[in-house]
């Protein structure tokens, strides 16, 4: 071995040293080819070829708008001065490898880590560029959605729900004052709200001048301590908030829930008043109040039963991917299939189509599922069945080649037949695999349920990605935690099992 | 009666591990294989009941042709025939019981013996092959906690389940220590004996050679290089020793039977009686 590369160190390059470098500075890596180090020139060429593309593909895209290289590549290092670092680094690299290739043919002990270091560092920097990795953006916008964070960490406020009531009194304003106004008695029922105002006729503001007429407004029956809001309706039932200086007004409604406080009648772009010369308004103080007990919100019920979705969509596709693939998992194995050609096929033919699966990921599935069987969790199901068989037939399989072939021969050499062999011989041994890879795919197959949702395969992931698309971020908190909380459980009792059975 | 005619197998990798092999062993008979490691006496013990299948050549047992049985045929003749491996090849997990009753396995109907219900004659078999092997405090157990001679009994005691006419071991004491590997020859031998049932056993160490076997075989690269009966073998000479173990081997310990009472592991054997 040791002769043998010293032969090869002996032959002498094709090019003297300084050809070599020449060479290389015309053709990245030609250097090294002709001083015999055909294929480390060849890696060098590649790979600095394939950096300087990236980075040209870096520069026009980061200046799309642009005509002309220089013009292109100036207003490129304005936008993204990184591009300008790479640059360096790739000429640095470039004369790099001229230089490694003089030494190469001058057969100088010559340490390349320096290039490779270099290599490295121009796709590790290429990598940093394509990736949009920007910690400064991190740092800063990490920041505001600090408070969205929080709703997620601690989202419990939205757990409960306190039933509400609009609480209305209104009282008729005749605008402007007139004697023959006809406004009908109201009827309030004891014990509703209701507000009077004195006087109860007036005018209207002006634009950018006199204000209205000021009125009394008291208020009874309402809430106790609670924010109340006043509106104006107009004679053609138009609703418009009460403001005062730019402000909606608002008012806080003392112990007995009433309130007392004055309002300026309002401005109005036109203010027909119809044709009998006056018109009736109604203000209106509007109080969102509580009532009763409060009770489990919508978001958390529905949460729950997503949740409970969740688990029995991964216990169903765990449950079918294991029955379905064990019979699999006997034909993918190689030393129960190696009887004759045929069944050597058949062996070769189910691996590798359990492989083509296995490498679709379970969301792809889910889609394709979706198609097949419209939204919901037969779909998650579906998906989740399918990547198991493929996940656990190879597992499984493995499993069956490691056993000890020892048992499985004397065994029929009793005479047992080929059931009877199994039976006694390879089930025996094959248990604790199998127990350990069906609680390992259970896992996660739940942990996958949390997600498949998203695509539309059923399980809380729906309720979630809904909820992150509304910034109902509050909501998606309470179907993280009870994400979080079921896959530490899970992750508990599956624990539990594996120390009880294997 | 059993006779082996012209038997070669050649693996699927070209390895000739027998060349013409041929031999006769009469009923009642203890043969001994011997021979260095990879000379082919497993290959020899495996052809004879079919988990190996010979590439030409004849077995025939009884007048019947081993080699051509199939299917129900081959597992009916495989039932009469016992086989103890120097790994035990016990199921690991299974326990003591389960892995003697596997030995029924032959005789007993498919879906009976998955369900483990054998029948009430089978059970008592059991317990008198556990009683005869010394095991039946065993017998609940799982075949990994018991000790190498432990388990060695459980494969024999299995095969005596399939009430063979013929048990074959390959180097059944190889993987136990000298007294354990008397202890076992010895209930080989009470089989031979008592039970009438042929044993054809390949075994390394030739003062067990000499103390059990009624008859021995000697292979060389897969050929037969020495034929010999009991009292052949006591006074095996330099030169028969040499053909089959090499001419470097040197001969350790006992050349006949009456020095082999000073080898160490005849010290084993004495304690043990
Ligand atoms: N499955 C196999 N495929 C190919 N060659 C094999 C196979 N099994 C055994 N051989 C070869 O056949 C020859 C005989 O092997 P065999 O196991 O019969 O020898 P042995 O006498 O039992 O040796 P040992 O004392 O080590 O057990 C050896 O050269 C071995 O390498
Ligand atoms: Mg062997």
């Amino acid at each position: 071995m040791s002769e043998k590369v010293q032969t090869v160190e002996e032959k002498p390059s094709l090019v003297p040293p300084v050809l070599a470098g020449l060479l290389s500075l015309v053709v990245p890596g030609l250097g090294h080819m002709l001083a015999r180090q055909f294929r480390k020139g060849l890696v060098l060429l590649l790979v600095f070829l394939s950096a300087a593309g990236l980075w040209i593909w870096r520069v026009s895209d980061a200046a799309r708008r642009e005509v002309g290289f220089t013009a292109m590549f100036k207003k490129a290092i304005q936008l993204q001065p990184i591009l300008l670092i790479i640059l360096v680094v790739l000429v640095l690299l470039y004369l790099l490898i001229a230089y490694d290739a003089y030494k190469t043919a001058a057969k100088a002990k010559s340490n390349s880590f320096l290039l490779w270091v270099f290599v490295l560092a121009s796709f590790f920097i290429l990598g940093w560029q394509i990736g949009e990795i920007r910690p400064d953006v991190l740092v800063r916008d990490g920041k505001n959605s600090l408070p969205l964070l929080m709703r997620v960490l601690w989202p419990w406020e939205k757990a409960l729900y306190y039933p509400e009531e609009l609480l209305i009194g209104s009282a008729d304003v005749v605008i402007p004052c007139t004697e023959n106004a006809e406004v009908p008695p109201r009827v309030v029922e004891e014990g509703d709200p209701y507000v009077t105002v004195t006087p109860n006729c007036g005018d209207l503001s002006e634009i950018a001048g006199a204000e209205g007429t000021k009125l009394r407004m008291v208020g009874s029956n309402f809430a106790p301590n609670d924010e109340t809001e006043i509106w104006w309706v107009d004679q053609v039932r138009n609703e418009f908030r009460y403001r005062y200086g730019g402000e909606y007004v608002k008012i806080v409604t003392d112990e007995n829930g009433s309130f007392e406080m004055d309002v300026i009648i309002p401005y109005r772009v036109i203010p027909t008043t119809g044709g009998k010369g006056y018109a009736v308004w109604q203000v209106e103080a509007r109080q969102v109040a509580s009532v009763g007990e409060p009770v489990l919100s919508e978001e958390l019920k529905l949460s729950v039963e997503k949740m409970i979705e969740t688990i029995f969509l991964g216990m169903m596709s765990t449950v079918f991917g294991v029955i379905l693939s064990i019979p699999v998992s006997f034909i993918a194995s190689r030393n129960l299939m190696s009887a004759n050609w045929l069944t050597k096929t058949i062996y070769m033919v189910v691996r590798t189509i359990l492989n083509i699966i296995r490498s679709i990921e379970s969301l792809v599935w889910a889609v394709i599922a979706i198609i097949a069987v419209g939204l919901g969790p037969f779909a998650g199901i579906l998906a989740l069945t399918v990547h198991s068989i493929a996940a656990l037939g190879k597992l499984y399989s493995e499993a069956i080649e490691s056993i000890d072939h020892g048992p499985v021969e004397a065994i029929q050499a009793t005479g047992a037949n080929w059931l009877q062999t199994v039976w006694y011989a390879v089930i025996p041994q094959i248990v604790p695999p199998f127990v350990s890879f069906t609680i390992y795919r259970w896992d996660i197959n739940v942990r996958m349920s949390t997600v498949i949702g998203m695509v539309g395969g059923g399980g809380i992931g729906y309720l979630l990605i809904q909820w992150i698309r509304l910034l109902d971020y509050r909501s998606a908190g309470i179907a993280i935690w009870f994400i979080a909380f079921t896959v530490a459980i899970l992750d508990y009792v599956s624990s539990e099992i594996r120390n009880r059975f294997v | 009666m059993l006779e082996i005619r012209n038997l070669t197998k050649i693996y699927d990798d070209g390895t000739v591990a027998l060349h013409n092999v041929s031999f006769t062993v009469p009923d009642g008979e203890f043969l001994v294989v011997i021979g260095l490691s990879g000379s082919g006496k497993s290959t020899l013990l495996r052809c004879i009941n079919r988990l190996i299948d010979p590439t030409e050549g004849q077995i025939l047992w009884d007048g019947v042709d081993i080699t051509a049985l199939q299917g129900d045929d081959l597992r009916r003749m495989r039932r009469k025939i016992g086989m103890v491996f120097q790994q035990f090849n016990l199921v690991k997990r299974s326990t003591v019981m389960t892995n003697v009753m596997a030995g029924r396995l032959g005789y007993a109907p498919t879906w009976r013996s998955i369900t483990n219900q054998f029948d009430e004659a089978d059970r008592k078999r059991a317990q008198s092959a556990l009683k005869r092997m010394g095991i039946t405090d065993q017998a609940n157990k799982r075949a990994d906690e018991l000790s190498g001679g432990q388990q060695q009994r459980v494969g024999i005691a299995r095969t005596l389940m399939q009430e063979p006419k013929l048990i074959l071991a390959d180097e059944p004491v190889a993987s136990l220590d000298p007294v354990l590997a008397h202890s076992i020859l010895q209930h080989l031998e009470s089989l031979n004996r008592e039970d009438g049932i042929t044993i054809v056993c390949s075994l390394h160490y030739l003062d067990l050679v000499q103390r059990y076997s009624t008859s021995v075989i000697g292979l060389r690269d897969g050929q037969v290089v020495y034929q010999g009966n009991k009292k052949q073998i006591l006074r095996m000479t330099d030169a028969e020793f040499k053909s089959i173990y090499g001419e470097e081997a040197e001969r350790m310990g006992g050349i006949s039977g009456d020095l082999a009472a000073d080898d160490e592991d005849s010290a084993g054997e004495e304690a043990t009686e």
